[in-house]
Order: structure tokens, then sequence, then C-alpha cells
């Protein structure tokens, strides 16, 4: 589990230094990889069986096969692969993450101190904060998803740590969701390319007042 | 009773998926869109005469109370007037609107408006916490499909916005669940997990700190879909850019619908959280709400973003009801909620149809309506004064009620703020309003362009506000129902 976690943290930091969009996609499927490592090993201690290997096997499935997938169909079309951002912008974006992971682990010993998990819930914490950062800070539309993506990783992660896992209704619902959010935004996306000729949701400034 | 919850639910995909697969005539389509809407209404209209207020139906995964019950008739009636008035309106966006016909598929528009009233349904019948979240979010995806239904540049920007915004905030509703979740372990282990009345029954024995911090997520998540302030940067762009039949299910039912997981969610918080905090946080996120619509309203140009934020002042109003907590106040946002509703509708279709009549959406270009497109402009004047809260329409008497629970609370600074900033929304509103129904026209219109059946959904809706907004308390079935709804959320 230890592996597990500074392995998690290592991606999801270098989630945040990607400005290609194929390069963040492949790291994308990674962490969902490593979310799905994780959710195997809870389920294994939790006495296996269907309930505790189902997220596991869904999240490969969903969210390292299906998710990039689509992902990568759409990057395949964009001719101008590369974010249009500064350098600075990354590193303010790695700084978020690194000032998050800090903050998360405060809120985790203020708010449940001396639980035994300390350590994931911290970083399904700093997952959801870095994937908003990912969110707020980046301005292509692939990059967006991605970032949500993370966050919702994240906080799939704190769920299964905090609960053992909810009903398996509730999971298949979840996960059909996230699944039909990434076919829609890879519509729009594609959409936004044959109107604007660009992904970059910069030029998305028309609407005021 | 569970064969009618069983209609609801079957009839609309199946409809969605013969729409979809596009090899029905044009006609045939519509009739079938009609028929399935009618069915699954009239399955409504047999629930709700079959339904007792004091016994609530429940089953494995589905449960109507008098709460759920109440916001399935709002949605139901939208649902009917937004399939009988979709023909003409579709034909009219065919021959007049921006698109001129060929990017204009009515299969998917039916296809998409049956999938969006159907995650509508979900909502209210299933019983558990979780389910909801999952149906409220599936609510986002489809109604992103229909806001960017003509594709065109304006309609992807808000669409995006639309999408991100309310996901993250979706996403944060999902935080305070898994919360409220390990909170319920924590007390009473995993069995009926999320069950809503499960643990509205056990509601005392939850941990108070996790369900503030619940409280928190879910407020933010669910008031982020709602419309509320600080996150309600998506609700003009996507009222203002999807097809203005879809901006009346937006306004009137969507949102209904959230206030609804949040009235939902906050009923199983409240003993625990306590109901000051709440309260306090819920009236100041009203008066945010109201205070940051009422400068856009007084200097907008265009004529569906001005009904956008009319719609925040409402979400406002409502917000602030709940926030009050007693049986008057609480009254008056159900009220409230079905009164907005129909006359939203009615004001984003009207709008629609001057869009479509003078091809433009600058208000300040629109004069002359009085005398040139008659029809469209009575519909546009009445539904302007009811929505500013003017007697006899509905909304006069739940704003009444709610306000004046406000001050008979002792919310007076709140109930001074908000009656100060809603003098601000009438000014503005009316104005504009006004401007446009006088003077002589700059632009020729193509015509009244409203046919009979409009007229009739249309005027049905507003006498439906008149009647149940003045008298329920007359309909003992009517007050029975709103009286046991409000006995639910604890008046």
């Amino acid at each position: 589990m230890e592996y597990l976690v500074v392995a998690l943290m290592i991606i999801v930091f270098l989630q945040t230094r990607f400005m290609e969009l194929r390069r963040s996609t492949l790291c994308l499927a990674l962490q969902s990889a490593l979310i799905a490592a994780t959710c195997l090993v809870v389920g294994i201690a939790h006495g296996g069986g269907l309930h505790g290997f189902l997220p596991g096997i869904l999240t490969i499935v969903v969210k390292v096969i299906c998710i990039p997938y689509a992902i990568l169909r759409v990057v395949k079309d964009l001719k101008d692969e590369r974010e249009i951002v500064s350098d600075i912008n990354v590193n303010y974006s790695t700084a978020v993450a690194a000032a998050s992971l800090g903050m998360s682990y405060m809120v985790i010993d203020r708010i449940m101190p001396n639980i035994a998990g300390r350590d994931i819930l911290a970083t399904s914490m700093f997952i959801i904060m870095t994937g908003l950062a990912l969110i707020v800070m980046r301005s292509r539309a692939i990059m967006q998803m991605i970032g949500m993506i993370t966050m919702e990783n994240g906080i799939y992660l704190l769920g299964l740590i905090m609960t053992e896992g909810l009903p398996i209704i509730i999971e298949l619902g979840i996960f059909l969701d996230v699944l039909i959010a990434v076919v829609i935004l890879v519509i729009l996306t594609s959409r936004l390319r044959l109107n604007f000729n660009t992904t970059d949701t910069n030029v998305l400034d028309k609407l005021k007042g | 009773m569970l064969e009618y919850i069983l209609i609801m639910l079957c009839l609309p995909p199946i409809c969605a998926i013969i729409c979809a697969v596009g090899h029905l005539p044009n006609g045939l389509l519509h009739w079938l869109h009609r028929l399935t809407t009618t069915c699954v209404c009239g399955s409504v209209a047999m629930l709700a005469y079959k339904f007792d207020p004091a016994k609530p139906f429940m089953s494995d995964y589905f449960y109507v109370d008098a709460l759920s019950l109440w916001i399935i008739i709002i949605i139901a009636t939208l649902y009917m007037a937004a399939t009988w008035t979709a023909r003409s309106y579709l034909s009219r966006e065919e021959r007049c609107g921006i698109l001129k016909g060929e990017q204009l598929q009515n299969g998917r528009y039916f296809a998409l408006m049956q999938l969006f009233c159907w995650t509508m349904f979900i909502v209210l019948l299933v019983n558990n916490l979780g389910l909801m979240w999952v149906a409220i979010e599936a609510t986002t995806l489809i109604s992103a499909l229909l806001i960017s239904y003509k594709f065109t540049s304006q309609a992807l920007e808000a669409t995006w916005k639309y999408v991100m915004v309310c996901t993250v905030g979706i996403c944060l509703a999902l935080l305070g669940t898994l919360i409220l979740y390990y909170a319920e372990i924590q007390a009473l282990g995993s069995k009926n997990a999320l069950n809503w009345l499960y643990l509205f029954e056990n509601a005392q024995v939850l941990d108070p700190s996790l369900t503030k911090l619940a409280m928190l997520f879910i407020i933010i998540g669910y008031g982020t879909k709602a419309g509320m302030a600080p996150m309600h940067t998506w609700l003009p762009d996507a009222y203002a850019e999807a097809p203005s039949l879809t901006s009346g299910m937006l306004s009137g039912a969507l949102c209904s619908c959230a206030l609804y997981v949040l009235i939902r969610n906050l009923v199983i918080l409240l003993p625990t959280a306590g109901a000051v905090m709440m309260g306090n946080m819920l009236m100041f996120f009203a008066v945010l709400t109201v205070a940051i619509a009422v400068p856009f309203v007084v200097v907008q140009r265009d004529v569906k973003r001005i009904l956008a934020y009319s719609s925040m002042e409402n979400i406002g109003i409502m917000v602030a009801g709940i926030g009050v907590f007693t049986a008057a106040s609480l009254k008056g946002v159900m009220l409230h909620m079905y009164s907005h509703a129909m006359i939203k509708f009615v004001l984003f279709f009207i709008a629609g149809t001057i869009i479509q009549e003078f091809q433009t959406r600058n208000m300040m270009r629109i004069r002359g309506m009085m005398n040139d497109v008659p029809a469209t402009a009575t519909f546009w004047l009445t539904g302007i004064l009811g929505i500013l809260g003017l007697p006899p329409l509905g909304l006069f008497f739940s704003k009444f009620q709610i306000l004046g629970a406000m001050f008979s609370e002792g919310h007076w600074l709140a109930g001074c703020a908000l009656l100060i900033l809603l003098t601000g929304v009438l000014i503005g509103i009316l104005y504009h309003g006004m401007r446009m129904l006088c003077d002589r026209t700059h632009i020729k219109p193509l015509g009244d362009l409203i046919t009979f059946t409009d007229t009739f959904a249309l005027m049905t809706l507003l006498l439906l506000t008149c009647v149940v907004g003045a008298g329920f308390a007359n309909m003992p079935w009517l007050n029975n129902l709103l009286d046991h709804a409000v006995r639910i959320i604890g008046g």
C-alpha cells in the first residue's frame, strides 16, 4: 500500500508537468491503473468476492481502457497538439499541487485525527485538488477533461478508502456517468475544433453580461 | 402504484431509441413524441389520483411521498406543455430561426427531450441518495446535448461552461454524499446504505462534525446545479443559448429537481448540523444570488439572458424560503417552485417566438409589439407581470408568503435586503419589457407566429398558476398534499 501511495503522488505530480496531450493522456491512463490497483488491494484486504473485485475491474475497463482510448482518438485529429501555455504556467500548477499536498495532510489531521489510512486519504484529497487546479489553470479542452477525470479519480479513491466501497448499483451508476461525460466532452471537443479551429478554451469568451 | 412508476420509467427511453434511430418520417415522430408524453403524464395523473399523502409509496428502489409527487406534477406539466408546443416551435425554427433548417434534426431533439425528462423522473422516484446523485449527473449530461443542440459557436461555449462548472459542482456533491455515507457507517453500519428513509428515521445519531462537513459540500454541489451564486456563471449562458423550449425546461423543471435533491439531503443533515447554521448559510447564498442578478437585469440587452437572470432571482427567493425552515415559508417555496416553473416556461417560449418574429435577440431593437404582434405581446406582458409577482398570478402569493415568513421569523435583515433587490429586478424587467411593447417598430416582424395549440398550452399554464397560487387553501386534496410535503421537510 505504501508503494502505491508514493507512486500515485509521483504520477499526479507528473500529470501537472505534461503539456503534450498524448503523453498527458497516457499519464492519465497510468494514474487510473494505479487507482485500480489500489481498489484491488483494498478489495482483497476486505475479503474479495464480487463486491471486492468489481470496482477494480470496472476502473480498468472504463478508466484505463475506454476513456484514454476515446481521448486519444480526438487527440489524433488535432494538428496543434501542444498546449499554448508558457512553462511558468506549468510550474504554477505543480506549485499548486505541492501546496495542496501539504494542505490535505493538514485537513485530514484536523478532521479525522488518528485515522488508519492517513496517507492514502491525504493522497486522495491531493488528487482531488490537483484535478481542480488542472481544470482551472489549463486552457486546452483536453487538459480540462483530464483534470475532471483526475478529480473524479480522487473522489472515488476517497470514497473507497473511507467507506470500503459503495453499493454496487451506485458504483455502476457513477462509472456510467463518467463514461457518458467523457463521450459528451469528446463530441464537444471535436465540435470546438470544427467551429474554432482550435481546442483552446481561451477562445470561448463571446458570452458576457 | 408500481405499474404507473414503471410506465413512467419505461416509455420515454423506448420512444427516445425509436426517435434517435430516425427511420420514421417527421410527422409520425411528432405524434409518437406526443403519444409517449401523454401516456407518461397520464400515469403521473393516475399516480397522483391513487396516492395517499399520509402513506408514502415504498418499494426496493422507489420511494414516492408528498414532496416528490409535487415536483413530479410540476415536471409532468412542463413536459406536457413542451411536447405539445414542440411541433409549432420546431417548424417555426426551420422557417425563420437563425439556422434555417438544415442543421435541425427533429428526431435527435425528441430523443434528447424524452431522455431528459426520464432522468428527471428517476431523480424524483429513487429512494437512495447515491442514486439521486447518479441521476442528477445524468440530467447534466443529457441537458448538455440539448443546450448544444444547434452546435453554433455560442452554443458550444455555453455548453462547455455548463458541463465543466456543473460537473465540478456535482463532484463536490458526490464528496458530500460520501462523507454522509461515512457518517452513516460510523453510526449505523453499512446496511441500508444511503437509503433516504432509513437515514431520515435515524438522522439524530449521525456525527455532527461529519454532517457539518457534508452539508458544506452538498450545499455548494447541488447549489451549483440549481444556479446559486458564486457558482452560477454557467446559468445565463446555458439558458440563453439553448433552444427556447429547452430553456423553459431547464429553468422550470431541472432547477426544481436540483432544489428537491438539496432539500432531501438537508433534511437528513438538519437534526445534527443545526437549523440555525444551515439557515444562515442558505440565507447568505440566497441574498448573494439575488444581489448578483440585479445589475445584470438592469443593463441587459439580450431577451433570453434577462429571463435567465430573473431565474436566478427566483432561485434566490426559494433558497431563502428553505433557509427559514417554517411551515409557512416551506409551503411558500413549494408554491413558488410551481408558479415559477409555469410562468418561466411561458416566458422562455414567448422569448423564443419573439426572436423568430423579429430575427434579433437585442431588446433595444424590438419595438411596437402591441401593434404588430398582439398575441405574442399579450402573453409577454402577462408573463412579465407574473414573474415580477403581481397578482393574480401565482408568484405574488408565494413571494408574499416567503417574505412574510422571513420577517416573522426574525430574518428581517435578509428580508429587507431581498425587498430592495427585488425592487431593482422589478424596475429592470418592467423597463425593458414595456419598451418592447410600445412605440412603433424599427424592424418589420414576420407576423404573429403563435398558433392555436401554443395559445391553448400557454393559457393553461398561466391559469394553473392563478388557480393554484391563489386558491390552494380551498382545495382540500392539494392543501393536504402540500401540508404533508412541508411536514417531511420539518416545518
